[in-house]
C-alpha cells in the first residue's frame, strides 16, 4: 500500500485505468438501462453487440487507414439500425404473444441467450478466433513526472464526455425527458401521453447504440476477440443494481465507482479475481442496499 | 371483553415522500364483519397489502393474536389465519378452476396435520361457490365476476381466521351484489371467521356489515356502526356526499 | 387411464438402450451416450426453470464443478461415488446461490447463474496457478467405456423421474403456482424461497454427476474445456424447443438435436452454432410451448401429473 503514495506515477496510472474503464462502464449501463428499465427486456446479448462494435471499428480502421475516431459514430449507428431490426422483428412479437410481463422477460433472457450464441459463433466465421487489435496512439506522454500512452487517456476523456454528454441530453431535451419518465416510472410515462410505439424502439437501438460506442472505444485499446462482449454484461448489470435501475445518473456514478473500485482492487489482489470482486460487490449492494447505493 | 384478533397501532405506510397510511389503529375480534370504505386513493388496497404481508409497514404494529407480524414474509401471515382477495383477481391463470381452489389444500403439513380429504373438501369449497359445474376448465377462461368467487374459494382452502375481501361486489348488478354480500354473511357464520371487506357498493356494505371503518388519504376517518358512520358529518363531506345513495 | 403397459413400455425402452454397447457400433453408442447426456442436463433444467419461470443458466457451472470434483477423487473412490460426489458438490453450489439470489427477481437470478460458470472458472484457475504452477488435471483411472455409458444412461433416467415425481406432486404444484404468480401463492401460505431453493437444489444434482460421469472420457480437463457456456445454453436449447411443461418435451428434443448434432457440429461448428441460436430464437417466437406441444400423441402429452404450459 505505501508503494502507492511513494510512487505518483503508479497511483495516477491506476486512478486513470479505474476511471477509464468506469467511464466505459458507465456507457455500457446506460444503455442497458434504457433497455432495461423501459422495456423489461434485459439484453443478454448486450455484450455481443459491444463486441460487433469493436469488430466493426477494428475492420474499417484496417481496411482504410482512417483513424479509428471516424468509425465510432459508424458503430454506434449501425448497432442502432440493427437494434431497431432486432426490436421489430424479435422483440415486439415477444411482447405482443406474453401473457404477462414476468413471461415476455423469461422469454427475453432465453432469446438473448440465443442471439449471445448467433453473434459470437458469427464472429468466429468472420474473423476467426486469433486475438486482433491494432495500434492507435500508442506514445506515450508525460505530466509532471507520471507517463500515461496517449490512446488511453483519449479514451478515457471521450468515455467521460459521452456518458455526461448523454445524461444532459436526457435532462435537457424534450424527448430526453420522456425518456427518462418511462425509465423511472413505465405505467405513469404511459397515462400521461407519451408514445411507447416510436419510445420503445428508440430506447431499445440507442442502447444498443452505445453498446457499439463502448466496443468501439475498447478497440483502440485493447485487444478484439469473438468472446470480449460477454464480462461486459455481467459488469454492466452490476453497475445498474449500483445506481439504482431506472436511474441514468445512478449508472454513470455507479459506472465510475465500479471500475475504481474493480482496477485498484485488482491490483491489491490478482486479475483473475477481478469476476470474483465484481460478483461480491453485486451480493453485498443486493443484500445491503438493493434499490442502489443512492435511493433515497 | 371478547379476546382480540387483530391489533393495527399506528401503522403508517410511507412511499417515497407520500404516506399511504398514517398512523392507522384498529382493533377486530375473532368474529366481526367489518366494511372499509373510501374514496380511491384512501389507502385502502394498501391497508390490505400490510396485512397480507406483502408490503412492509414503515411504521406501526400488526398483531393477530398478539403476534406482531410487521415484516414477515407472505406466507407467514396466511399461516397465521390471513387469506385474501385482491382487486383484481389473482388467479393461477395455467391451472383448472379445480386446481386453483385445491392449492390451499395442499399443503396439510402446515395445518399441523390435520386430516384432510383434499378431494372431498374440494368440491365442498367449489360447490359452495357455485363453480363445482366450472370445475376443469382454465381459470383465466373465466369471466372477471366468477374468477373473484374463485378467489374467495381459494382463499377459503387455506382455513383463514380473517378473510380480506377487495372489491368483491365491483361491477355488479345490485341484486348480484346483494347476493355476494348473503353469501359472504353466510361463509362467516358457517366457518366462525372475521371477514374485513373494501367496497365501493357502499349501500349494499352498510346494509350487511356490523362496523365501518372509513379510510381518507390514509387515515381512519371514522370507525363505528353503519348507522353511526352514516351519520358522521366528517365521512359525508369526505364521501357519503359524493356516493349515490 | 391405462398405466400397466406404459410402464411395461418404459422399462423394455430403458432395456434396450442398456444392452445397446453390446449390439452396435461404437459411433452408434457414441451417438445414444450424448443423447442420453442431453436428455439428463434439459429434464433437470426443465424441472425447475420450466415450471417456475426462473431461468437458470447455471448448468454449466454444476457440470464443471461435477467434472472437477471427478478428477480430484477419480482412482482413489469407486466410480459410483465419484459421481454422486459430482452431483453432490453441484447440489452444495446450488444450495449456496439459491439462497443468496433466488429472492431476487428472474432476470437478476439469470444474470447471476450465468456469471457463477465465469466465476468458478477464474476462481479454479487463480487456485490451480498458486498451488500447483498449472492449470488442468489429467483423468487417470477411468472406468471402461460402457460403463461410462450406463452411468450417463441411468442419470438420464433418474432425471426423468426427479422430473415426473415433482411434475406431480404438490411439490410441483408450488413450482408452478410460483411460475404462474409468485406473490400470490405466498398469500396462500407457500414459502415461496423455500420452495424455490429446494427446486433449484434438485435441478443441480443429475448435471453435476453428469459431469462426473462425462468428464472421464477426456484425459485431460482444464477449466476452459469444463465450464463451457455450451453446456447450458444446449440444455436450455433443447428443453425449450422440446417443450419444457412435458416430459417428453426434452427427451424429444435432445434426440433431435444429439443427432443433429454428431452429423452437422464437426463439420461446420460455427454455423451449427449459429443455427441453433436461429432455431431457438424461432421456437420461443412462434411455438412458445414447443415441438411437443404439437408433434406428440395426445397420451403422452398429457401423461400423468405433467402440467399444461405457461400462459
Amino acid at each position: 500500500m505505501a508503494e502507492l503514495f511513494a510512487s505518483p506515477s503508479l497511483l495516477v496510472d491506476l486512478i486513470i485505468n479505474g476511471l477509464l474503464i468506469g467511464g466505459l462502464y458507465a456507457i455500457i449501463a446506460i444503455g442497458l438501462n434504457l433497455q432495461y428499465g423501459m422495456l423489461r427486456i434485459l439484453n443478454i446479448a448486450h455484450g455481443e453487440f459491444l463486441m460487433i462494435g469493436a469488430f466493426l471499428t477494428y475492420t474499417l480502421k484496417v481496411a482504410t487507414g482512417a483513424s479509428p475516431l471516424w468509425f465510432v459514430p459508424a458503430s454506434a449507428v449501425a448497432m442502432f439500425v440493427l437494434g431497431l431490426l432486432l426490436h421489430a422483428t424479435v422483440f415486439r412479437r415477444l411482447s405482443a404473444i406474453s401473457a404477462t410481463l414476468d413471461i415476455m422477460e423469461e422469454r427475453s433472457l432465453i432469446v438473448g441467450f440465443g442471439l449471445m450464441f448467433i453473434l459470437q459463433n458469427a464472429a468466429v466465421v468472420i474473423w476467426g478466433t486469433d486475438l486482433h487489435g491494432y495500434d492507435f496512439m500508442t506514445n506515450s506522454l508525460q505530466f509532471g513526472g507520471v507517463v500515461f500512452t496517449a490512446n488511453r487517456l483519449l479514451v478515457l476523456v471521450l468515455a467521460i464526455l459521452i456518458s455526461v454528454g448523454l445524461i444532459l441530453l436526457l435532462r435537457l431535451t424534450l424527448l430526453g425527458r420522456a425518456i427518462r419518465a418511462m425509465v423511472q416510472a413505465p405505467l405513469g410515462a404511459t397515462l400521461v401521453g407519451i408514445n411507447t410505439n416510436t419510445l420503445h424502439p428508440l430506447c431499445f437501438a440507442v442502447g444498443l447504440g452505445l453498446a457499439g460506442v463502448a466496443g468501439s472505444l475498447l478497440s483502440m485499446i485493447y485487444v478484439v476477440t469473438p468472446n470480449m462482449g460477454t464480462p461486459y454484461l455481467i459488469t454492466a448489470l452490476i453497475v445498474i443494481t449500483l445506481g439504482g435501475l431506472g436511474s441514468l445518473t445512478g449508472s454513470l456514478i455507479g459506472g465510475v465507482l465500479l471500475g475504481l473500485v474493480e482496477t485498484f482492487g485488482v491490483y491489491f489482489t490478482d486479475p483473475s479475481l477481478k469476476i470474483l470482486l465484481s460478483y461480491a460487490v453485486f451480493v453485498l449492494v443486493l443484500v445491503f442496499r438493493p434499490r442502489g447505493l443512492f435511493a433515497r | 371483553m371478547p379476546e382480540t384478533l387483530l391489533q393495527l397501532s399506528g401503522l403508517t405506510v410511507r412511499f417515497g415522500g407520500i404516506a399511504a397510511l398514517s398512523g392507522v389503529t384498529f382493533t377486530a375480534g375473532p368474529s366481526e364483519f367489518v366494511g372499509i370504505i373510501g374514496p380511491n386513493g384512501a389507502g385502502k388496497t394498501t391497508l390490505f397489502n400490510v396485512m397480507s404481508g406483502m408490503v412492509a409497514p414503515t411504521d406501526g404494529a400488526f398483531r393477530i393474536a398478539g403476534v406482531d407480524l410487521a415484516g414477515k414474509r407472505a406466507h407467514v401471515f396466511n399461516r397465521m389465519g390471513i387469506a385474501r382477495t385482491f382487486q383484481t383477481a389473482r388467479v393461477f391463470r395455467n391451472l383448472t378452476v379445480r386446481e386453483n381452489v385445491q392449492f390451499g389444500l395442499r399443503f396439510p403439513w402446515r395445518r399441523g396435520g390435520r386430516a384432510t380429504d383434499v378431494q372431498a373438501e374440494t368440491d365442498d369449497l367449489l360447490a359452495r361457490l357455485g363453480l363445482i359445474d366450472e370445475a376443469q376448465i382454465a381459470a383465466d377462461s373465466l369471466p372477471p365476476t366468477r374468477q373473484r368467487l374463485l378467489e374467495i374459494a381459494m382463499a377459503l382452502a387455506t382455513n383463514p381466521r380473517l378473510l380480506l375481501l377487495d372489491e368483491v361486489a365491483a361491477g355488479l348488478t345490485q341484486s348480484e351484489a346483494e347476493a355476494m354480500a348473503s353469501l359472504i354473511q353466510s361463509i362467516r357464520r358457517e366457518r366462525n371467521i372475521s371477514v374485513i371487506w373494501i367496497e365501493h357498493n357502499v349501500v349494499t356494505l352498510m346494509r350487511t356489515v356490523e362496523r365501518v371503518m372509513v379510510l381518507h388519504h390514509g387515515e381512519v376517518l371514522a370507525d363505528g356502526s353503519p348507522r353511526e358512520v352514516a351519520q358522521d358529518q366528517s365521512v359525508i363531506d369526505a364521501y357519503l356526499g359524493e356516493t349515490a345513495e | 387411464m391405462r398405466p400397466a403397459p406404459t410402464w411395461i413400455l418404459i422399462v423394455l425402452l430403458v432395456a434396450c438402450l442398456a444392452i445397446l454397447p453390446w449390439i452396435t457400433s461404437v459411433f452408434v453408442l457414441s451417438l445414444a451416450l450424448s443423447i442420453a447426456m442431453y436428455a439428463g442436463l434439459a429434464l433437470s433444467w426443465a424441472m425447475f426453470s420450466g415450471a417456475t419461470g426462473y431461468v437458470a443458466l447455471s448448468s454449466s457451472a454444476f457440470f464443471g464443478l461435477g467434472a472437477y470434483t471427478c478428477a480430484i477423487l477419480l482412482g482413489s473412490w469407486p466410480w459410483p461415488v465419484v459421481v454422486v460426489c459430482g452431483g453432490l458438490i453441484a447440489t452444495l453450489l446450488a444450495l449456496l446461490l439459491g439462497l443468496c439470489v433466488l429472492h431476487l427477481r428472474g432476470t437478476y437470478f439469470a444474470i447471476l447463474t450465468f456469471g457463477i460458470s465465469e466465476l468458478l472458472k477464474n476462481l479454479i484457475i487463480y487456485v490451480e496457478k498458486s498451488e500447483f504452477g498449472t492449470v488442468g488435471r489429467l483423468m487417470i483411472g477411468a472406468p471402461p467405456d460402457n460403463v461410462i455409458y450406463w452411468t450417463v444412461l441411468a442419470l438420464a433416467v433418474l432425471a426423468a423421474a426427479i422430473y415426473w415425481l415433482v411434475a406431480r406432486s404438490d411439490f410441483g404444484a408450488a413450482l408452478r403456482a410460483i411460475g404462474s404468480d409468485e406473490d400470490r401463492a405466498a398469500t396462500l401460505g407457500l414459502n415461496v424461497r423455500n420452495a424455490k431453493v429446494v427446486g433449484f437444489c434438485l435441478s443441480a444434482f443429475v448435471p453435476g454427476a453428469i459431469g462426473a460421469a462425462v468428464s472421464v472420457r477426456w484425459t485431460y480437463i482444464d477449466p476452459h474445456i469444463v465450464f463451457n457456456p455450451f453446456i447450458v445454453f444446449q440444455a436450455i436449447l433443447i428443453a425449450t424447443i422440446g417443450g419444457p411443461t412435458r416430459l417428453g418435451g426434452p427427451i424429444l428434443g435432445a434426440v433431435v438435436f444429439g443427432v443433429l448434432e454428431e452429423t452437422l457440429r464437426l463439420n461446420f461448428e460455427h454455423y451449427y452454432l449459429m443455427l441453433l441460436g436461429v432455431l431457438l430464437i424461432l421456437s420461443v417466437l412462434y411455438i412458445p410451448n414447443g415441438l411437443a406441444s404439437i408433434t406428440l400423441p395426445h397420451r403422452l402429452r398429457r401423461a400423468k401429473g405433467v402440467e399444461r404450459s405457461r400462459a
